[in-house]
């Protein structure tokens, strides 16, 4: 797993029916791109939590205003995604830090 | 302005809000609200029924949006049955129906604005995909 400030991280949340779909893409960009992701729980895990708040600026701007899952950060680019209609190829794009 | 409590002083209805409602929703009375002390509020309201199991939870969105014009509930139950699952979880852990699929942000002014159903209306996925962000209220097609 990758250090503080270099991660890729899903901020995902257990009862979320759209992590629940998004995650076989997940998968897919971690084993097509060799990588791995932090899947990091937000409603059951309050540090989690506060971390999501912390790069809070940034997710809520690519969630159209509000802090929502599921989200991705870069924390290397500090670029966000947001939602689960996010095609593989703009995954990509967003983990290789392009 | 700040919000505070009302009582009809027929049928004991208790308002909470800026303004008195003009005609009791209960009794249907005129003009029959005057302001009412927050310690009375809890001795005039009746405990009703938690809404507290999953079944209860999905009931009450199938009332709230059976009663409303532009919305109806998603038709995947599992996906249904799941968020019931996580605003129960979150009532549990935090005390409110917080939105399964957005998170607190610590201001409670704001995280009021979370309890589901919230006001999806004003979401862009609202607007742009026509539903709620978890998908659980749809536009009702015409
Ligand atoms: S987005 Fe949907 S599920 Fe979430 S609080 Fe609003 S109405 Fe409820
Ligand atoms: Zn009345």
């Amino acid at each position: 797993m990758a250090e503080k400030g270099d991660r890729l991280i899903w901020f995902w949340g257990r009862e979320c029916p759209h992590c629940k779909q998004i995650r076989p893409t997940v998968e897919r960009l971690e084993s097509e791109m060799n990588i791995k992701l932090d899947h990091l729980e937000v409603w059951h895990d309050m540090n989690n939590q506060k971390l999501m708040q912390e790069y809070g600026d940034k997710i809520s701007e690519a969630c159209g205003g509000e802090l929502g899952v599921p989200a991705f950060y870069n924390e290397r680019t500090g670029k966000a995604l947001c939602g689960y209609r996010i095609p593989l190829e703009k995954f990509k794009e967003w983990a290789s830090g392009k | 302005m700040q919000k505070t409590f009302w009582r009809c002083h027929v049928c004991n209805d208790i308002h909470y809000g800026l303004r008195p409602p003009e005609v009791c929703p209960t009794c249907g009375a005129k003009n029959a609200f005057a302001r009412c002390d927050p310690a009375e509020v809890g001795k005039v309201q009746q405990p009703t029924e938690a809404i507290d199991t999953e079944e209860k939870v999905i009931q009450v969105w199938k009332e709230f949006a059976a009663s409303n014009p532009i919305c109806r509930l998603a038709e995947d139950e599992n996906e249904v049955r799941m968020l019931a699952g996580g605003v129960l979880e979150n009532m549990r852990n935090r005390g409110l129906k917080y939105c399964p699929c957005r998170i607190t942000s610590g201001n409670l002014e704001k995280d009021l604005l979370l309890i589901c159903p919230c006001n999806f209306v004003r979401q862009k996925n609202w607007t742009e995909l026509g539903e709620c962000w978890c998908g659980l209220f749809k536009k009702k097609e015409d």
